[in-house]
């Protein structure tokens, strides 16, 4: 009948300052809404708690007046601050006050203006060197560009005449044999001694 | 072209016999389009170990180094060609590198200063 509440399910406020010593509530418990009544309660007239005139009448009294001073304190409370807000909005002082906010805010704005046309030019200075410099950077890459074409056709043109050089030098067909003959007659030792000294020592037992 | 260098080891043979089997390679080498450059003998010496090739035990060899320029994709005929010639004990062909520039760019220059601690 009773079920005992306690936890997340119930706002703070019943919990932090209940009535009782236990927080309960309702529930509908062993049966549920369509079940007959049970056999004792039957013919219970449910009757409510009895009133009595003389206390009903006192405490009415007492609650009409209650009422009255708290709606009394209420609007007493309500009007002073409309009529503070009104002041505000419409009063003496508000109208000065929104002059001196309207110039503050214009000579703000003229300043807000004139920042913008300084660092304006400013910027269109910064930005006209920057390209000038990029355009010097692209030129002078292109000239470096040249210029190791340059070199690189060079070193090219100086590695193609050493190679017509030594050309000269090759076996054909008509010095084949000579060049055997020549060979067989040179034998050549790439085998040498060195110390930490540096000496040199190229005579090996070729065996 | 890439340039080649074939160190190839011949038998221990007459100097005719020798002058023919090098004749041989050089032409096998011009026959595949190979420019060859220089020949270098490296003299007849005793091998660092017994071969066997052709169904020959060889202990002594003669060693030629033919450099050469050739398009890279006659190595593996060459060889072929080379493993069954029976004067022919060991042919080996490698690639020469491009010439180390004797330009010092980095480090400290090549002196033997540090090396008198030791000795």
């Amino acid at each position: 009948m009773f079920q005992v509440i306690s936890g997340r399910s119930v706002p703070a406020v019943r919990l932090l300052a209940p009535r009782a010593a236990v927080l309960v509530e309702a529930v509908r418990g062993r049966k549920s809404r369509n079940d007959p009544p049970a056999k004792s309660k039957e013919g219970r007239i449910k009757v409510p708690p009895p009133v009595d005139p003389v206390e009903t009448v006192v405490l009415k009294e007492r609650f009409t007046e209650y009422d009255l001073i708290m709606r009394a304190l209420r609007l007493e409370f309500k009007e002073e601050m409309l009529r503070k807000r009104f002041e505000e909005e419409t009063g003496s002082l508000a109208e000065e006050r929104a002059k001196q906010e309207e110039e503050e805010h214009r000579s703000l704005m003229a300043w807000n203006q004139q920042e913008n046309l300084r660092l304006l030019t400013l910027r269109q200075m910064r930005v006209q060197k920057e390209m000038e410099e990029t355009e010097l950077k692209k030129k002078e890459a292109v000239v470096q560009q040249e210029q190791a074409m340059q070199e690189l056709i060079k070193e090219k043109e100086k590695e193609i005449l050493q190679l017509q050089e030594e050309a000269k030098n090759f076996i054909t067909l008509e010095n084949l044999d000579q060049r055997i003959e020549e060979a067989l007659d040179n034998p050549k030792n790439y085998n040498f001694a060195i110390d930490r000294e540096g000496r040199v020592v190229r005579q090996t037992v070729l065996e | 072209m890439p340039r080649y260098e074939l160190a190839v080891i011949l038998k221990a043979m007459q100097r005719p016999e020798t002058a023919a089997a090098l004749r041989r390679t050089v032409e096998t080498l011009m026959e595949r389009g190979a420019v060859v450059r220089g020949l270098e003998n490296m003299g007849e010496r005793l091998l660092p170990y017994r071969i066997s090739k052709h169904n020959q035990r060889h202990s002594r060899g003669a060693y030629f180094l033919i450099d050469f320029y050739a398009a890279p994709n006659i190595g593996p005929s060459l060889l072929d060609h080379l493993d069954r010639d029976v004067d022919v004990v060991r042919p080996t062909l490698l690639k020469k590198d491009a010439e180390v520039s004797t330009k010092t760019c980095c480090g400290p220059a090549p002196a033997a200063k540090s090396l008198d601690a030791n000795d």
